[in-house]
């Protein structure tokens, strides 16, 4: 009896690892060396030392574009919250029907590429462009360029991210019950103290997710900055690319990726304390 | 204010909506600039797209790579899967956090790390190192919907069959497979998609030979804002709404069909 | 269910997993497999638009039906990419053309095949002269009624208000703000490079765009995104000839040398070396410059040069007359440096 209780526990410990084997080794070789190797050359290339995070550090134009990373992440966040929170508020105070059609319009933006939507904002703000010509109408006979600025990239990132926020905040509005609602009415909450009392506590959870990950994923973003941007803003992960592209400086181009990492991984860790990584994505 | 609220609700339905609808009218364009509204009608964007090795070859590169890195997805993630979600052992918390780990690393972390290590293996500009990063990158994904399935099974369907005598081969195969084959089918999809969008660790490890299309139209719309991106982005947009509507397409098929089948034997 | 049965349960799939690593890795390692099998391919680093049109008809299709070599291109070209195959050992192109800027730091750092000169005074640095070309000033004619006529006027933004756009290359901006500083052509080299970056910054809020790609300066010009650019005359004359409202002056213009090279150590590296003979062979690179409007650097090839291709190319008397050109041996930092001093100044 004994013995097979011992047997039993084995098994129990065993198998599963037995099972998560595959991919442990995998991961280890194909995900956790590669990012040992970027740790590495941060502190080697080109020579050993911590040079790479001192210029990091110190360097004004790296400290600049760290600040310009937050402060364009924020502002996407933030822009992402004005948008999210008034779609999701239609979509669950409207007919089945429409919340329907909205949705699918949703998820269809979310399934488009990310390089597709940034080429579509370069044909929507593009000198011959549909809201030049709009600007024109206006009245206003010399409008500013509009692409390749901060206002051009930042407006593409939200479009590209609002989705994240909206599913977030939906998800978590259609499951306030209609009776709270009308019966706080009843009680004489109106407008700005519904919102303060019922709709933000109970929402909160929501933003809180869509607002994570949409900081997140605004930290590391590539591809739209560098299509979109102002030479004049970069964003960290332009700057790294070019630092390995334009100039082979793996070394403090490493060192970059390290700190917006362990940036990344101090904000989802705040996150994780406080909520739990695994309801981020669930 | 709730009327404010909702009418600020329909404007960014437009805002979300909008860039969609350029895309389409751009790949019909004459014109070689992005030029919106199109001064004219034509196809010459999707017969360059259809006639240039340049396009066509990342293009089936992506399918290739995308399909491989399914397989390969799929082929480590269900076992891992069936030991976290049916499970209890220790070292769990870890497994599951090394599960979700290639989500919170940024990629042009991983793209940096992948340049240089593939380098030394002489597997960047590879169909393999992209399929062997990709895998990586598609794991918590393809783990996050496959638990959320998993989860949501009922046990008590297999012990039923163990106890009327199936033996557990019959039972993984006739009970457990295909009550999971919706679940599994959707994973494997998203790490498709996982795979064929990923940008930015393919810029800096395809190339040459294994170029993919999320590259190609990188360099693209980098270089020359080319209005053949635009043919790429609608035939891109066309694969989405089928891929939406595939669920009611087959449930109107089988409608018809049942239909049909139904007329014929009255 | 007992744990044996549950192990039972999911061994199948262990045993599918098997096979399946080994049909896979299998059919994944036979795909590369594959494409050596053929090698006889040649990666030509290209510049697109107009230079690959000409070189297609010209260099890459002659190339191939005289060799059986086939000519597959790989954009965009970068000195960059050229040191990372060096450093990986992954090759993304075997030859490629690179303007005086560049030849010497890569030459120095050993990045290029050493090669012998097809013709007389062909060989520079290990790379074979192919043709000159030209950075000029050119601007929306919608916008300005007045023409620019020099590097000055591209710096005044108050009688030429509007967006402007430069190559994000310090090699080739820098001679230009000290020309809009007042500097004479002939004075240039040494250049004062503090004065330089010191006239940079007077320019730099207006710069709408620092293009990296020829294509895109094109775009840019075409689409009126800006509204004055220094640009290759090549990509200049697309637009032209694309019907945007456009002009441009050879006043000023900076003249480069654009020459084949083939990288260090390249697998392709015999028919690499064959078709930098060939691609600078009178005949070839007669044709190439004149779809491309460039001028030819093997004197042999002029006599092929039709007379009326020459007002657009850079080094016809009447345009050369006005120009400079860029002297690297004489330029008076290393590039390199100045470089990442540029892309630093850039962001800030």
């Amino acid at each position: 009896m004994m013995r097979r209780m011992t047997r039993l526990v084995d098994h129990q410990t065993i198998w599963p690892w037995l099972l998560l084997l595959p991919l442990a080794v995998y991961l280890l070789v194909f995900f956790a060396v590669p990012l040992i190797e970027v740790l590495k050359m941060s502190v080697t290339e080109p020579k050993p030392g911590l040079g790479n995070y001192q210029k990091v550090f110190t360097g004004a134009l790296y400290g600049k574009v760290f600040l310009n990373t937050f402060g364009t992440a924020t502002l996407v966040t933030v822009c992402c919250l004005i948008v999210g929170y008034p779609l999701a508020y239609l979509m669950s105070n409207t007919t089945p029907r429409r919340a329907m059609m909205i949705l699918l319009l949703i998820t269809m933006s979310f399934w488009t590429s990310f390089l597709v939507r940034t080429y579509a904002w370069m044909v929507l703000l593009g000198n011959n462009g549909p809201i030049i010509w709009l600007i024109e109408m206006i009245g206003i006979a010399d409008p500013p360029g509009l692409l390749f600025t901060r206002f051009s990239s930042t407006l593409a990132m939200v479009h590209i991210l609002a989705p994240y926020m909206i599913m977030n905040i939906y998800s978590v509005m259609k499951k306030i019950d209609p009776v709270l609602i009308r019966s706080a009415e009843s009680m004489g909450a109106r407008g700005g103290s519904l919102f303060r009392h019922i709709y933000l506590p109970l929402t909160a959870p929501g933003i809180a997710n869509g607002a994570v990950l949409v900081f997140v994923i605004c930290l590391g973003f590539y591809v739209t900055p560098v299509l979109l941007g102002s030479p004049r803003e970069q964003m960290v992960a332009g700057l790294i690319g070019n630092q390995i592209e334009q100039f082979l400086a793996f070394g403090l181009g490493s060192a970059m990726a390290v700190v917006l990492l362990v940036i990344t991984l101090i904000v989802l860790g705040i996150y994780h304390s406080r909520f739990g990584l695994d309801k981020l994505w669930g | 204010m709730n009327t404010f609220v909702r009418w600020l609700g329909y404007l960014f339905v437009i805002f979300i909506a909008a860039p969609l609808l350029v895309v389409v009218p751009m790949s019909f364009s004459t014109s070689s600039s992005l030029e919106f509204p199109p001064p004219g009608l034509s196809l010459q964007y999707y017969e360059k797209f259809f006639s240039d090795p340049a396009w066509l070859r990342p293009a089936w590169n992506s399918i290739l790579i995308a399909s491989a890195t399914t397989i390969l997805t799929m082929i480590l993630v269900i076992p891992a899967t069936f030991a976290l979600v049916r499970h209890r052992f220790w070292g769990k918390g870890i497994a599951n956090l090394m599960m979700m780990m290639p989500l919170a690393v940024p990629h042009i972390v991983m793209a940096v790390g992948y340049y240089s290590y593939f380098g030394e293996l002489r597997l960047v500009h590879t169909h393999l190192g992209v399929i062997l990063a990709h895998t990586c990158l598609s794991v918590p994904i393809t783990f996050l919907v496959l638990s959320a399935n998993l989860k949501g099974f009922d046990r008590t369907l297999e012990q039923a069959a163990r106890s009327l005598g199936a033996s557990p081969r019959r039972v993984f195969l006739h009970i457990t497979l295909p009550i999971l084959r919706p679940g599994l089918m959707i994973s494997a999809l998203f790490a498709f998609i996982q795979s064929f969008d990923e940008t930015v660790v393919a810029i800096f490890i395809s190339g040459r030979g294994a170029e993919t299309l999320p590259r190609k139209m990188f360099d693209s719309i980098r270089q020359e804002a080319d209005p053949v991106i635009a043919v790429v982005s609608t035939l891109l947009f066309v694969a989405v709404i089928l891929g939406l509507l595939a669920p009611q397409i087959v449930k109107a098929v089988q409608s018809a069909l049942g239909r049909s089948a139904r007329n014929a034997s009255e | 269910m007992s744990n044996s049965t549950r192990s039972k349960l999911i061994r199948p799939s262990r045993r599918q997993f098997l096979h399946g690593t080994a049909a896979l890795a299998a059919g994944t390692l036979a795909a590369p497999s594959i494409g050596r099998a053929q090698s006889k391919e040649l990666y030509v680093n290209s510049w697109g638009g107009p230079w690959l049109e000409a070189a297609t008809a010209s260099l890459f299709d002659p190339f191939t039906a005289a060799t059986g070599i086939k000519v597959n291109t790989v954009s965009p070209v970068s000195f960059a990419k050229l040191a990372a195959q060096v450093r990986t050992g992954v090759y993304e192109f075997d030859v490629t053309t690179l303007g005086g800027g560049d030849i010497i730091a890569a030459n120095n750092a050993g990045l290029l095949e050493d090669i012998d000169s097809p013709y007389d005074g062909g060989l520079f640095q290990n790379g074979v002269a192919s043709h000159a070309f030209s950075t000029v000033i050119a601007w929306r004619t919608d916008k300005y009624e007045e023409a620019p006529q020099n590097w000055a006027d591209f710096w005044d933004v108050e009688r030429f208000p509007g967006g402007r756009s430069l190559q994000r290359y310090a090699a080739r901006v820098l001679p230009l703000a000290l020309l809009a500083d007042g500097v004479a052509m002939e004075d240039l080299y040494p250049l004062d490079i503090e004065r330089a970056f010191a006239k940079l910054d007077e320019i730099k809020p207006h710069i709408r765009v620092w293009w990296t790609a020829g294509a895109q300066s094109t775009q840019i010009l075409r689409d009126g995104e800006i509204d004055m650019i220094g640009i290759w005359h090549g990509r200049y004359f697309e637009a032209e000839d694309a019907g945007a409202p456009v002009a441009m002056t050879w006043n000023q213009s900076e003249v480069d040398r654009a020459y084949w090279v083939v990288a260090k150590n390249t697998p392709n590296m015999d028919a690499a070396k064959e078709f930098v003979k060939f691609a600078t062979s009178p005949e070839p690179l007669a044709g190439f410059a004149t779809l491309g409007n460039y001028g030819a650097l093997n004197p042999a090839a002029l006599e092929f040069v039709p007379d009326e291709a020459k007002p657009r190319m850079p080094t016809s008397p009447d345009n050369y007359a006005n120009a400079f050109e860029q002297d690297m041996a004489n330029w008076g930092g290393d590039p390199q440096e100045v470089a990442l001093r540029f892309d630093e100044w850039l962001a800030t």
